[in-house]
């Protein structure tokens, strides 16, 4: 990243305090983890008095929360997710499982560890995490938007080439997600880096 | 209201070679020579009064050399599932579908093929049916290593803490070995 980017603005400060105040989320909810989300959501942990909503498309969405493992097949869905959503984003993994396999670890059909797929900005450990420690996961990842270190959407656009080459391993050929990820680098003037 | 017993007498009274066993209340197992199924399964259908198909499951006997087919028919009536159990030879494993009796036998057999690799002829439609970027031996026979796999395949994170020692990490070290060899 240049010099230039680095450096923030005071506009830039305003924009990252308030953009961390109004998070919408897109839970993908393909293992079992998903069943701390409602509690989370609704009225005894109240996700909403931080300024996370809950939303239905990945166009609209900030949050990528993926709860619990996948396998390769829902991993092109994630994918294909991902690139939709509109930058800045970030990804939050959920539970043991996305971080090393979990209990699926000797798994034929599960990928292990998701941030060889795409960036992810914070992990919440667990089998499963409690909604007390997503809510100080959100809490946490409140706090790195506003003072402009959440720039794990980044990396996505910097080292495209690996996360596609792991990709495309996993899925034994090359994939087509109709996301132009490349003119998106260049509207967000970002360089490639060798990862 | 037939009970099982009817239902052994009436099978072994047609095919001889057939050896039959009450397994538990309303449970009847059948073990057939495997040319005699296409033909037994029609019967169950058309005449015995078994017209519901529950499901084909495949059994690997990895040191017989031999995979097993169970077809489960279900009567309504009798309220009996009758398991018919036959053999095949492991070694490019290739059965009868029995498609034209029952259609939905298309999906039972095009997922055991997918799973165990046996090969159903007449079933015109074999294609990947849930590991659709699967590209490996088909995953739920016996000599299929799944650990050993997923060691080589997928790329699992080195986690280190300050607090945790490597001895106190076993499932860590157990990867950590598997993808040295």
């Amino acid at each position: 990243m240049s010099e230039k980017l680095t450096q923030r603005t005071a506009w830039n400060r305003v924009l990252d305090k308030l953009s961390g105040r109004s998070l919408w989320m897109l839970h993908y909810c393909t293992g079992c983890g998903a069943i701390e989300l409602p509690p989370t959501m609704t009225g005894r942990f109240d996700m909403e008095r931080f300024g996370i909503h809950p939303m239905v498309t990945p166009r609209q969405a900030d949050i990528l929360l993926i709860t619990g493992y996948l396998s390769v097949k829902t991993l092109k869905r994630v994918i294909l997710t991902y690139e939709q959503m509109q930058s800045p984003k970030w990804v939050v993994g959920f539970g043991s499982c996305t971080i090393n396999g979990g209990m699926y670890w000797n798994s034929y059909a599960t990928v292990k560890s998701l941030d060889q797929y795409m960036p992810v900005e914070l992990y919440i450990a667990g089998c499963m995490p409690r909604p007390e420690a997503i809510i100080s996961s959100f809490n946490e990842l409140i706090d790195r938007i506003g003072r402009g270190e959440a720039n794990s959407w980044k990396d996505y656009y910097e080292n495209y080439d690996f996360y596609r080459k792991n990709q495309e391993h996993v899925f034994g050929g090359p994939i087509n997600t109709r996301t132009d990820v490349k003119s998106d680098k260049e509207t967000f003037r970002i360089q490639s880096a060798g990862k | 209201m037939t009970n099982e017993q009817d239902i052994i007498n009436r099978i072994e009274a047609a095919y001889p070679d057939a050896v039959c066993k009450k397994k538990q209340e309303r449970r009847v197992e059948a073990c057939l020579p495997p040319d005699r199924l296409f033909d037994f399964a029609g019967r169950m259908q058309s005449h015995w009064n078994f017209p519901h198909l529950s499901a084909i499951s495949c059994v690997d006997w990895i040191n017989e050399g031999e995979f097993e087919l169970v077809y489960h028919f279900w009567s309504y009536e009798e309220k009996i599932l009758v398991s018919a159990k036959i053999r095949i030879p492991r070694e490019e494993a290739r059965f009868i579908s029995i498609t034209e009796l029952w259609q939905p036998a298309k999906f039972f057999e095009r997922d055991i093929h997918e799973m165990f690799g046996v090969v159903f002829e007449g079933n015109d439609d074999l294609e990947k049916y849930i590991l659709t970027e699967w590209e490996g031996p088909p995953p739920m026979r016996k000599d299929f290593v799944t650990r050993d796999f997923a060691n080589r395949f997928y790329h699992f994170k080195e986690y280190e803490a300050e607090w945790m020692g490597p001895q106190q990490n076993p499932q860590a070290a157990d990867v950590q070995g598997g993808s040295n060899e």
